[in-house]
Parts: structure tokens; sequence; C-alpha cells
């Protein structure tokens, strides 16, 4: 193993695979270092591959080649009490035509035919190596030392796409510890179903699939749940804010099992055969938990690098994960025919960055966290919604009054007038 | 839903070299065990009468959890070697 690499990637996600298939493609020596016994069977997540133009350019067509389950076309949001669903549902033509706006997959599946794609360029993959440390020499990282094994990767540049605890952006001082307050965890269990019954069940015909986002069904803790259709099964889960976890007392799969359990959901997941179970965190600090992202012979890409977030609407990272890859991968191409990888020259990764949606995503978005940190959002702010649409359309012998004043008795009952006040300026400075 | 009916369901290729070690004595001193109650895996258990903490690193779905919860420094976290740990198919 005592090889010389021109660049040296950790992790054969989204974005490490996005980066060996770049450097792959412009001839360059590659290692792609995967811990599992094969790429995706560490990785898992709620069900979505969005779109993303840096997907599309390395594989015109991409629907049609690669492994995945259905296309999105039904987006529903909905507010959920213990008894009811508001439901928002979004169904939607333009969706209909490619490149489509998401796919649902499965990542041992989707992330091992990337790498396998990236492998075809001429990318080596090592399996079954866990990266233990960075080595340094003369001032900047120049490999990685596997864990368990004798021997050492050299190369001249490192991209760390190690995934969200990146040990390697820890090890090469590039990263603080990680807080609770910046994490979420997802947890998720895929339930077999036959294709016809998703079909009728939800109303979809042939690849079209269907997602949802449930708020109000995780207890009161900061949090989501989802469901999304696969061609044969549907994968339900949560992701929550962990320090809002901690503090409720309950267990996750405590809170997923009351999911189940919610009358419109059990609806839909209804004679499921439970098939896999599965668990990750997320990085939900946002712009301000964003490591520093090079130094020396070492690029920082996808979850490891904190490129993730959510306004409550969209819920994005394997995107933003995937160009980064590219970015970290076109900048390693400078640098190496510069012959230079100083963290001066890696610093142009950054910029590229800055310059894409990625970076500016996470900054129109900075906010958003705080307001993801609502906690009325999880549990009031559903039960009122769903007081105000019970008495608008209950019929039972009572004067009706008018909507405002409806709006108003529900808000005093469960809030007060001041909460609804400061939870929209939060809202508002979120997303409008 | 049980949670230990469920794990069933996911596959894992077992270490025999733990690749989480607590140290009792340091858990003895913590208020709040949130590594019990947060693990997505119920890997972790607090006996009560014997004053100590048990981990089945075996049923570990890596996810970091109880990594990122420790404020004690009881927990030595790692990945598992190269190969070994949770192997997800579908998921």
């Amino acid at each position: 193993m005592a090889k010389y690499y021109d660049v040296i990637i950790i992790g054969a996600g989204p974005a490490g695979s996005m980066a060996a298939l770049t450097l792959a493609r412009t001839g360059l020596n590659v290692c792609l270092v995967e811990r599992g016994k094969y790429p995706g069977a560490k990785n898992m997540f709620g069900g979505l591959l969005h779109n993303a133009p840096v997907l599309t350019d390395a594989f015109p067509s991409f629907w049609e080649k690669a492994p995945v389950e259905r296309h999105v076309y039904r987006k529903v949001l909905a507010f959920m009490t213990p008894e009811s669903a508001i439901s928002l549902s979004f169904d939607n033509e333009n969706f209909e035509q490619p490149p489509y706006n998401g796919y649902t997959v499965f990542r041992p599946v989707f992330d091992n035919w990337l790498a396998q794609e990236a492998v075809k360029e001429g990318a080596m993959l090592l399996c079954d190596c866990t990266a233990e440390d960075v080595i340094r020499k003369d001032e900047r990282i120049a490999g990685v030392t596997v864990k368990g094994r004798e021997g050492e990767l050299r190369g001249n540049i490192v991209i760390a796409a190690d995934g969200v605890l990146s040990f390697m952006a820890k090890k090469a001082g590039l990263r603080q510890e990680l807080r609770s307050a910046d994490m979420g965890v997802g947890i998720k269990l895929l339930l077999g179903l036959p294709e016809e019954v998703i079909n009728e069940r939800f109303h979809l015909v042939r690849d079209e699939g269907a997602d949802f986002s449930f708020v109000g069904t995780t207890e009161g803790i900061r949090g989501g749940s989802f469901l999304y259709t696969n061609r044969e099964s549907v994968s339900v889960g949560m992701v929550v804010h962990l320090e809002s976890l901690t503090a409720s007392g309950r267990t996750p799969y405590d809170v997923l099992d009351e999911l189940l359990e919610h009358p419109q959901v059990k609806k839909l997941v209804k004679g499921g055969v439970p098939l896999e179970y599965s668990a990750h965190l997320i990085p939900e600090g946002g712009l301000k938990a964003v490591p520093q992202l090079y130094t020396g012979g070492m690029m920082v890409a996808g979850d490891a690098a904190g490129l993730c977030y959510t306004n409550g609407i969209n819920l994005e990272g394997i995107n933003l994960a995937m160009t980064s890859g590219v970015l970290a991968a076109e900048t390693a191409i400078v640098a190496i025919e510069a012959g230079d990888y100083s963290a001066k020259t890696l610093s142009l990764y950054r910029k590229k960055l800055d310059d894409s949606f990625v970076m500016k995503d996470m900054k129109t978005f900075r906010n958003a966290v705080g307001m993801m940190h609502m906690d009325r959002l999880f549990g009031t702010y559903p039960q009122v919604l769903a007081g105000i649409m019970e008495t608008m359309y209950r019929v039972d012998g009572k004067p009706r009054s008018k909507l405002l004043r409806l709006a108003r008795k529900e808000v005093l009952q469960k809030m007060g007038l001041m909460d609804l006040v400061s939870d929209g300026i939060k809202i508002g400075r979120s997303l409008l | 839903m049980n949670v230990d009916d469920i794990q069933q369901l996911t596959q894992f290729e077992i270490d025999e070299q733990p690749h989480i070690i607590v140290d009792r004595e340091k858990c003895r001193t913590c208020d709040h065990r949130a590594c019990v109650q947060a693990c997505p895996a119920n890997c972790y258990t607090w006996d009560e009468a014997t004053e100590l903490l048990s981990v089945v690193y075996e049923n570990c779905l890596e996810c970091g959890t109880c990594y990122v919860l420790c404020d004690k420094g009881a927990l030595d976290w790692s990945y598992p070697r190269g190969g070994y740990g949770v192997c997800y198919r579908l998921t």
C-alpha cells in the first residue's frame, strides 16, 4: 500500500465519489478509500437524492443510467396533531419532465454505483479501509494511515469526505468538538409494500414518487418526520435535534413508534413489512458550524464540511455534498498543475464554494437554524392550525365566528399573542 | 415496533475487537446518561444495582450519537476496522 497518489479521497459517499470521478476523468491518479465492505454500506439518509447540475453534467440522462427508485412528483407538507393532519400537497407536471427534481434512492445501491463509475474512469477504490490518522510532512497533510493495517497511503492532496463525524478534519485540526446543539439524529425504517399497492395508495403511476414531510409528529421535540416512496417500499423516519431529544427524555425509537401509530400515517404504511432499520447523524448547525474547509494538502467536503441545511421547507445536503466534491476536485487539478499544495492555493476551494449555490444557500438560510429551534413549531402551531380547521369545518348547530376571531381565540388558548409576534419575526428573518 | 426486533433486520459484520470502550468509573459520575436514552440502537444499559454502564457494541449503527453526547470523556469511540460493523443493504 505504499504507492503515491495525486489525490487520496477519504469516504466513497456522494462527495468523495464525485470528486474521484472528476479527478479520474482528467487522468489523475486517485485513490478512493472506503471503510465499508462496499460504498454505501455505512450510509443512510431519509431517501431523497436532489437534482444537482454536477450530476447531470457528469452523467447526461443520469436518470436512465443510475439505480434510482422513483422521481418525486408530489411534495406534501403536513402539520400533524395526534388526531389530525393538515396537508399542503403540491402535484406538479413540471416535475414530470427530465431532468427530474429529485429521486428516491437506496444509498448502499446508489453510492456503490457512483463509486463504480469513478472506478470505470480509472480511480482506485479501496474498500474495507478505515482511515485512522493524517500524515504530516513539511507542514502539510501528505496522506493517511489506515486502521488495523501496516502501511499508509501517501499523496499530494487529501480530500476528507468522511462524513458528519469527520475524524480526518478533526485530526487535521480543522474542526472543533462536535456539539449536540449542532446535530440532528435521523432514524428510519424501510417497509416493503408491493408496487401496485404503493401506486394505488399514493395515487402514483409509472416511476412517480411522493415525498411527505410531517411537522408535529415528534412529541414536541425539535424535528420532523418523513415518508418517501420507493418502487417496492416506503422509507419512514424522522430527524430530531439531538439536544432537544436529550431534554425530552424519550428514546428515538419510541418517538418513531408513535409516528407509525399515528392514525393518518398508519393508513399509509399499512401492511408494510419491515426490511431494514438505520440511523445517522446530520450536521444541522448551519453556516456557523462549518469547519475550516482547507489547510495545506487537505480539503473537506460534504457532511464532513457541515454542508447541509434545512429551512423547514427544503432539506438539502446530498446535492451540496456532490457539488462540494466536484469543486474540491477542480481545486486539486489547479494545485497539481501548479505543483503547489499549500493552504494558499487550496483557498480557491473556499472561493469556488462561495461562488456556488452551496455557500449562497447556506448564507441565505443562516437564520433558519434559529427558527428550527423554535419549540412551538413542533407542537403548539400544528395544534393551533388544527383547532382553527376543526372549528371551521365542524357542523354542530353553534353560531359561527369569522376566521380572524376564530384564529385569535385559538392562539390565545394555546399560546400568547406576543409569542406569535416574536415567532413571526423569527420566521420572517429565516424565510422572507 | 420493538427496537430489538427491528434491529435484527440490519446486517452486521461483527468484529471481535470492540470499537467502543467505556470508562465505567467516569460513567458512575455522570448525571444524565444521555447515551442510554438517545442511542437509536439501544446499545447502552445502566444497571442501577451495580452502578455499571454496559455497551453492546455489536448492535452499533455507527451514527455517533453517544460520541457527541458524552461530555464526561468516558467513551473511547472510533469507527470499526475496515469491513466490520454495520452493513446496510437498502437504506
